[in-house]
């Protein structure tokens, strides 16, 4: 099934994300507090998010949102899921 | 959309007393406008109940007086912190006349949604554009008018760091109105939302239809009859499919998108200063050492620079002392007045210097960015605890002194991660029992002193981390969040830095002045009572043999040794003091004629002056590990025979762990109520007395009796 731009969600997931990639957030699959603050702070369904780095332990990873540089955990990244890429439906 | 207000000029400004408060997300340069507004009429405080700090100034708009407050940066309406809850629980119920909307304009899009959200609390508003230098150096250009058109009220463009435009932001504040209608809901939302608002008797009535349909709970009184409504329209909007939260929060989403776009003319994307730093100081490698560098300094500013101060306080006490022993009092009251009184209240003030260029360093780190950082760089060991990477600095600074670092959990966010991180504080070894531990090290295990200390640190840390894991555990919390924006590197404002250390500092001595002061009297009185008794019949031996049976089974008989512990309540250093005292005797303080006092109190200041500016140079160099303390040969051999080295160990463990100090016990009453203090010291009691009597047994059959 083809899923639409901004409602679905492709199975990448934020966590997985390569360095300086930009890619586009599909689906917030958590509930609760943490789901708010990502909105709050702008990671939303159709925002485009890079990833600028990692911590040197490999966690947290540092993101891109808009103009808000943002710290987020491995485990908080994995429920972030991705657009696939245009073509890749 | 709102029917409610005309968009008619702000007659309600100027107006004597007049409530005018500043919204706005965190990190947009609140602080530094309202400085900028205010200069010295800034006063510094508490929001009542919390200890979330409240900026607010009075100043005099066209002969009136107003009053300006800022309220903590939030990214929404809808609270996600404690701190935040306060924003939208001060605009339902202490009704501002005008809100001055803060927007970074180098972060336009994120801010304006909230922009939109405070636009539907019918609320007459006016927005202050700031950091519009930022919002250059990063190579966009904007059009403040556009928003101004687009929003319906004024927009004044600030750099508040440098004052410019703020002069023009006050002459505008009888300006503001409310905003034009500004988000467009999809049809079924839109009747629901009219249909709910008829129904609420607020000015704020479209803002709190639209958070009661998202399924949020509102900081507000209303009505049963309304809530029973918002539950039956929202069940219809379920049943029709409709998820009401996503749809109200995508329709505001792209309305500041729409409003973003319609202000920048222009973006070309430039390296900021802010990617510069971190390239250095998030670097994959050069990042973990800069972060262990960056808090050594910190700590040792703390340290280097409070301590010519607290030297000064204990000269001035000696001095004082003195006094009263050459007034020829009786013995009694002369040492009640001498080291009951003098000593208690010293003891007091000698924090205040430590808190102060503590929180100086915190809110420099803070405010400039770097604390985040830090929190980024820590975060992975820290989550082996279940804590945020934060939690490293209140740890960190516990080696230093207990107090500052409970007072130092502020950083966190939460109150439940605050009061796990300051139940594990007191088990990090203070400087005050390093001194203790290295005295019995060296008695006791002369070939492998430093490994002994060395064990006791780690003992500690891991008791430490093991308590705030446990009660994550117990609070069903778990791990909490490592998710926070990494704000731009900015340049703290001193001046606020300064009344908000000074703030807290004076926080401190009123709230953990009193519990310190009863404390030192409370053993004066062991010490010295009943009259005329020597030490072996005073109360303070009695007590310590009352404590004797118990203490047996952790391998320490000495009532000497027991009685030690008492006075360590109030603060660990006096432990060898008191040691000293019970075995040796105590000599006479020598009285101090009143000319040679005051030769003694000006040239303590003068040190306590240039040992500050000797601070500086030292802030660059390594830290060293405080050596021996000069305790007498003669104590060391006295207390040789008085304990077995299984019993050394047991007692240090004791030592480690018991109690906190009066000092940090009152901290954290000031921070988090009694019920947690009396909890911190019966647990830590607990722990103390099980952990030593493991290492005494463990020592028993490794042989070390």
């Amino acid at each position: 099934m083809r899923r639409v731009r901004g409602l679905g969600g492709g199975k990448r997931r934020l966590a997985d994300l390569p360095e300086g990639t930009p890619a586009v957030v599909g689906l917030l699959a958590m509930r609760g507090p943490l789901r708010k603050r990502l909105l709050a702070l702008g990671v939303r369904p159709g925002a485009v998010v890079k990833v600028i780095r990692r911590a040197p332990m490999g966690d947290p990873m540092e993101i891109a949102v808009g103009d808000t540089l943002i710290a987020i955990r491995h485990a908080e990244a994995e429920e972030v899921l991705l657009e696939n890429p245009p073509g890749d439906d | 959309m709102t029917e409610q207000e005309p968009l008619t000029r702000n007659d309600a400004l100027p107006q004597q007393g007049a409530l005018v408060v500043m919204v706005g997300n965190p990190n947009t340069g609140k602080t530094t406008l309202i400085n900028a507004l205010a200069g010295s009429n800034l006063k510094v405080g508490n929001w009542p109940g919390t200890t979330v700090d409240r900026l607010a100034a009075r100043l005099r708009l066209a002969g009136k007086e107003i009053e300006l407050v800022d309220l903590p940066g939030t990214y929404g309406l809808i609270p996600t912190t404690p701190e935040e809850g306060l924003v939208a629980r001060e605009l339902l119920n202490n009704r501002p006349q005008t809100i001055i909307n803060v927007v970074d304009a180098g972060n336009l899009e994120r801010n304006l949604h909230l922009t939109l959200n405070l636009s539907e609390m019918g609320m007459p508003m006016l927005v202050a554009l700031n950091l519009m230098d930022e919002a250059e150096a990063k190579g966009y250009s904007l059009d403040p008018q556009a928003l101004e058109r687009e929003l319906g009220v004024p927009v004044a463009p600030l750099v508040a760091s440098r004052d410019k435009g703020v002069t023009a932001l006050l002459e505008r504040l009888q300006q503001g109105v409310v905003p034009r209608p500004q988000v467009k809901y999809p049809p079924p939302i839109e009747k629901a939302v009219g249909e709910l608002a008829q129904q609420i008797d607020h000015p704020s009535r479209r803002w709190l239809a639209l958070a009661l349909l998202s399924g949020e709970e509102v900081p507000l009184q209303l009505p049963e009859q309304v809530l029973q409504s918002a539950a039956r329209l929202s069940k219809s909007l379920q049943d029709s499919g409709i998820d009401a939260y996503l749809e109200i929060e995508n329709a505001r989403f792209a309305r500041a998108h729409e409003l973003a776009r319609a202000v920048i003319t222009g973006s070309e994307k430039r390296l900021t200063l802010t990617d510069r730093i971190d390239k250095w100081v998030l670097h994959p490698l050069l990042g973990g050492p800069l972060f262990l560098l960056g808090m050594l300094l910190a700590f040792r500013f703390t340290f280097s620079f409070s301590s010519p101060w607290v030297d000064f306080i204990g000269a001035l006490q000696e001095v004082l002392a003195g006094w009263v022993h050459a007034a020829h009092l009786p013995a009694l009251l002369s040492s009640f007045l001498a080291d009951g009184l003098i000593g208690g209240v010293g003891t007091v003030i000698s924090f205040a210097p430590v808190l102060f260029f503590l929180y100086l360093a915190l809110a420099f780190l803070e405010t400039s960015g770097f604390l985040a950082r830090a929190a980024f760089i820590a975060d992975k060991f820290m989550l082996l605890a279940g804590l945020p990477g934060r939690a490293f600095i209140p740890l960190i600074l516990g080696f230093g002194c207990n107090v500052p670092a409970v007072y130092s959990t502020r950083i966190l966010n939460g109150r439940l991660d605050r009061l796990r991180v300051a139940m594990a504080v007191p088990f990090m070894t203070c400087s005050a029992r390093l001194v203790v531990f290295t005295l019995f090290a060296a008695v006791f295990f002369p070939k492998q002193a430093t490994w002994v200390v060395f064990g006791l640190y780690l003992l500690g840390m891991l008791i430490g981390l093991l308590t705030a894991w446990a009660l994550g555990r117990a609070a069903g919390g778990g791990s909490s969040s490592g998710l926070m924006e990494l704000p731009p590197y900015r340049m703290p404002t001193l001046r606020v830095v300064v009344k908000l250390a000074w703030a807290r500092t004076r926080s401190f001595l009123q709230g953990a002045g009193g519990p310190i002061l009863l404390a030192v009297l409370f053993v004066w009185m062991l010490l010295n009572l009943p009259p005329g008794a020597s030490l072996q019949n005073s109360y303070y031996a009695r007590a310590a043999e009352l404590m004797q049976p118990l203490f047996a089974t952790l391998g320490i008989h000495d009532w000497r040794l027991l009685g030690a512990l008492i006075p360590g309540f109030v603060a660990k250093e006096v432990v060898v003091g008191t040691l000293a005292v019970s075995y040796l005797g105590s000599a006479p303080g020598a009285a101090l004629g009143f000319v040679a006092g005051l030769a003694q109190i000006a040239s303590a200041l003068w040190q306590a002056l240039l040992g500050s500016l000797d601070a500086i140079p030292a802030l660059l160099g390594l830290p060293h590990m405080a050596s021996a303390p000069a305790a007498g040969g003669d104590l060391r051999s006295a207390l040789a025979g008085s304990l077995t080295q299984a019993g050394a160990l047991s007692y240090l463990a004791f030592l480690l762990l018991y109690t906190p100090c009066v000092a940090t016990l009152a901290a954290i009453k000031n921070e988090f109520g009694k019920f947690w203090a009396a909890f911190a010291m019966i647990y830590e009691l607990l722990v103390a007395f099980g952990v030593a009597w493991g290492v005494y047994r463990l020592a028993l059959l490794f042989g070390g009796g």
